[in-house]
């Protein structure tokens, strides 16, 4: 496929933020101007709005929860179709992806959204500063049964998860490796407002819903992990998986392929990696990763399949609707199984193939049900709406000879170009 | 209308597994786990030889939330009304002198005592984890460990359908089923008898858009990942042709369901719906192998149990009522099978309103096919673990051995479940 210059700014700009920023892609020059753009964090960081408070005696309920959090989500819906900040949009996703949670089992709002403020804070600074505050944040301690893990009773679900997927990547540790780890990690607790237990032994300084080493659960023995002995904590246990050389490998490839959408060679991660260790720093990896010619490159154009999210985000931006419609927004992204904060397992979210079966195609057409409007005018600019510049034929004829403007919309929603980005 | 199109299958096998794991970005022909170092891009093709695979259906019904499966399968032991003070059951219907059923399910016990209804106590996951969420991923995935990102049965259809049949498993529910992930094949989902549909679209509309979403389909798709979705939208929309042909919706999705009743456009009893609807899909001409059905239900009673759950038990007798009428009216009844699943049983003391999570369970196998009666060994009430918890006694991937070994005589269960010994004598 030869790649237009306005396809290629287009697909720089679906890359490195969440949507497809149709105004930007129609008026930037070139493909570098449109990453310099994107990769511009000179304007104003947002700051999550707070939820609306409810009495804590219950146990939350996931679903009553999510409702909670509708103004949050449209606040976040709509960040992500910003032409502010839109790298650290994308990588607020990817982190959220990459340390994915569910609430059916994190079940509160608040551990939720403060577990997203942390990631938020940290999605384009330090990785060890994100790794660190995601350990430690309620909503993992909970996903990952860190508050069952004590000395009495140690649980390793996170110790394992936190090493295959989130720092060393799979084969990378032992399972003499996981109980060290799970030894260190021991004794910390989210104070919950709907628990008695850690309401009676949370520190008076504990915030409401904040995390706290309990040192009574706590094992403070001597470990082994990684080779590196010493009576770790989470804090150092987690320093001593940082200085392994395979995390920095598996999360600059991780970031490589999310922006890319191919596989880098071993010489390129090698060099990524060797750069992000120095630091730490995900702002200059993503630059080591954009400052080759592989973005851009022909072959990386429309390689990766467009998650329902992203399309929501395209649509919005495409209809120009600047508030979605969060109950549709969310009945989509539940029937096409991409509903945010609900990963379906701690890997994260669908990708790839499993994103453009039956249902994934056809349920699409429900988040049109999210925006308010159509996309207005003549044919061609409905696909340009959408991003897509570089349409087959087919394609290009039908939208042109719909003449119904809600049918050209929905078609360029439904269109094979839009579920590629 | 709709022209000879090459099955992604087809252009999988041109293209070369590799070319499409490059062109899907470095992220490997993955899965709902979304986990690419874990995916085996196994692009292994449906075989279709063979040949010997019987034209059968497994419905695989989810209980979600833990059912306790104690006050539905009622053990005759002391045990049990001492932990059970207030929400032992204590007038079940009497099978054996060793255990009752729920009052609720009459039809069921009709069903048992007729031979249809296999009755498998003990299952259970090993080194169970009492967490909802992970409990079920154990239970999708048939892998404890959780070291595989697919379902185990769509391990089975990555093997013996691959990428060319949308329709060999379906997901009756509110989303993909995750048993249902393979790493090749995708499983396709329906919330409802309006099969696969977009929600909330007017019939003319939708109608229309379909029609023109059918011409994005060009006659020679493009050799790359476009390509693949060009295909893709035509698979789906043959997906939904046969899905809509079977359920006889084609033209109209909210009419009565050939079985009579309100059905598709939804009745009191979801569950009801639900199962109405996988007995047309199995009774259908080329009718899913696998059919998984999983409805908001609630099973998780923590609390207000002695409302709730004989509530659940009536709905699910309902149910099965209607399933097993639906699939005589469609002549389908001796070639399916429909088999229960839950994350886990609940605690054998009750907490003083409820019961909290537990781990090993009595499951219902159901049909002209099964051997019905007892199976397994039903696990003591004294000897419990240290949570107080059931110790299983059936390994939960024998209990799916035996389905899929039924299922598909073909298969090849071990590398899709590991070496297993599969619950014996379970079908004739």
């Amino acid at each position: 496929m030869s790649v237009s210059e306005r396809e290629r700014v287009a697909h720089v700009l679906r890359r490195l933020s969440m949507g497809v920023q149709p105004d930007l892609a129609a008026s930037m020059a070139s493909a570098g101007g449109a990453i310099t753009r994107a990769l511009d964090m000179s304007g104003p960081v947002a700051v999550p709005p707070p939820l609306p408070s409810v009495a804590a005696a219950d146990k939350p309920k996931p679903r009553a929860e999510l409702l909670r959090m509708t103004g949050a989500l449209a606040w976040w819906f709509a960040r992500m179709a910003s032409p502010e900040q839109m790298i650290a949009e994308r990588l607020i996703w990817f982190w959220t992806d990459h340390f994915a949670i569910n609430m059916q089992k994190v079940r509160s709002a608040d551990l939720v959204w403060q577990y997203h403020a942390t990631i938020r804070q940290h999605a384009t600074g330090s990785f060890a500063e994100l790794l660190h505050g995601v350990a430690k944040s309620g909503a993992m301690l909970v996903f990952l049964d860190g508050i069952q893990n004590s000395v009495h009773e140690r649980n390793e679900n996170f110790a394992r998860e936190v090493m295959e997927l989130h720092t060393l990547g799979r084969d990378q540790y032992s399972q003499a490796d996981i109980v060290a780890a799970s030894r260190s990690f021991t004794g910390w607790l989210a104070r919950l407002p709907y628990s008695p237990a850690t309401e009676r032994s949370a520190p008076a300084a504990t915030p409401e819903f904040g995390s706290y080493l309990l040192e009574r659960r706590h094992d403070d023995g001597t470990k082994t992990l990684l080779g590196a002995t010493g009576d770790f904590d989470l804090d150092r246990a987690l320093d001593v998986i940082l200085s392994q050389p395979a995390t920095a490998r598996f999360i600059a490839a991780k970031l490589y392929r999310a922006l890319v959408g191919l596989t880098p060679d071993p010489a390129t991660v090698d060099a990524l990696a060797s750069g992000f260790r120095s630091n730490w720093s995900i702002t200059e990896l993503v630059h080591a990763i954009v400052a080759r010619p592989d973005l851009v490159a022909d072959a990386a154009v429309r390689t990766i399949a467009r998650s329902p999210l992203e399309k929501l985000v395209g649509l919005a931006e495409a209809t120009g609707t600047a508030h979605v419609k969060v109950g549709p927004a969310l009945t989509a992204l539940r029937t096409l199984g991409y509903l945010p904060f609900f990963a379906p397992n701690p890997a994260g979210y669908p990708s790839g193939p499993a994103l453009y079966g039956p249902q994934q195609l056809v349920h699409a057409f429900d988040l049109a049900f999210a925006v308010d409007s159509v996309v207005p005018g003549p044919a061609p600019d409905v696909l340009a709406r959408f991003g897509v510049f570089d349409a087959s034929t087919t394609t290009r004829d039908l939208v042109d000879r719909t003449s119904n403007a809600r049918q050209r919309t929905l078609l360029a929603l439904g269109s094979p170009e839009f579920c590629l980005r | 209308m709709s022209p000879r199109r090459i099955s992604r299958r087809e252009f999988l096998a041109g293209l070369g597994a590799t070319g499409v794991v490059a062109a899907a970005g470095g992220y490997g022909i993955t899965t709902w786990a979304g986990h690419d170092s874990r995916a085996s891009p196994t692009s292994r093709p449906a075989t279709g030889a063979g040949g010997a695979v019987p034209p059968r259906t497994l419905v695989l019904l989810e209980l979600a939330g833990g059912n306790d499966a104690l006050n539905m399968v009622i053990p005759r032991d002391p045990a049990y009304r001492t932990l059970r003070p207030t929400l032992g059951v204590t007038d079940p219907i009497e099978l054996d002198g060793a255990i009752g059923l729920s009052p609720k399910l009459t039809t069921l016990a009709q069903q048992y005592r007729s031979g249809r209804l296999a009755i498998v106590e003990g299952i259970g996951v090993p080194n169970p984890n009492l967490s909802h969420f992970a409990s079920l991923q154990r239970w999708w995935t048939a892998d404890p460990d959780l070291h595989t990102p697919t379902g185990w049965i769509g391990r089975y259809l990555d093997r013996a359908v691959g990428t060319g049949d949308p329709v060999a498993g379906v997901a009756i529910g509110p989303g993909p089923s995750p048993v249902l992930s393979g790493a090749v094949s995708f499983a396709t989902a329906i919330s409802d008898a309006r099969g696969l549909q977009p929600a909330r679209i007017d019939a003319d509309v939708r109608d229309a858009l379909l029609a023109s979403w059918a011409d994005l389909v060009p006659a020679h798709p493009e050799p790359d990942l476009l390509g693949v979705l060009q295909r893709a939208i035509g698979e789906t929309l043959d997906a939904r042709g046969r899905i809509s042909r079977d359920l006889g919706t084609a033209t109209a999705p909210n009419a009565a369901s050939p079985s009579g009743s309100a059905a598709a456009a939804g009745s009191a009893n979801a569950l009801a719906d639900a199962l109405d609807l996988a007995a047309r899909l199995a009774g259908s001409p080329d009718h899913p192998r696998v059919i998984h059905v999983h409805v908001d239900g609630d099973y998780d009673t923590h609390a207000a149990e002695a409302e709730r759950h004989p509530a659940l038990m009536t709905e699910l007798d309902a149910a099965v009522d209607r399933f097993i009428k639906t699939l005589d009216s469609v002549h389908a009844s001796d070639r399916v099978v429909l088999a229960t699943m839950s994350e886990f049983g609940r605690r054998v003391a009750e907490n003083g309103s409820g019961t909290d999570h537990g781990t090993a369970a009595a499951h219902f196998v159901l049909g002209a096919p099964v051997r019905g009666g007892r199976h397994g060994d039903p696990p003591s009430l004294t000897k419990l673990d240290p949570n107080g918890n059931l110790v299983m006694t059936i390994d939960y991937r024998d209990y799916d051995a035996a389905l899929l070994e039924w299922l598909d005589p073909t298969a090849d269960t071990e590398a899709i479940l590991g070496k297993r010994s599969p619950l014996p004598h379970l079908f004739t």
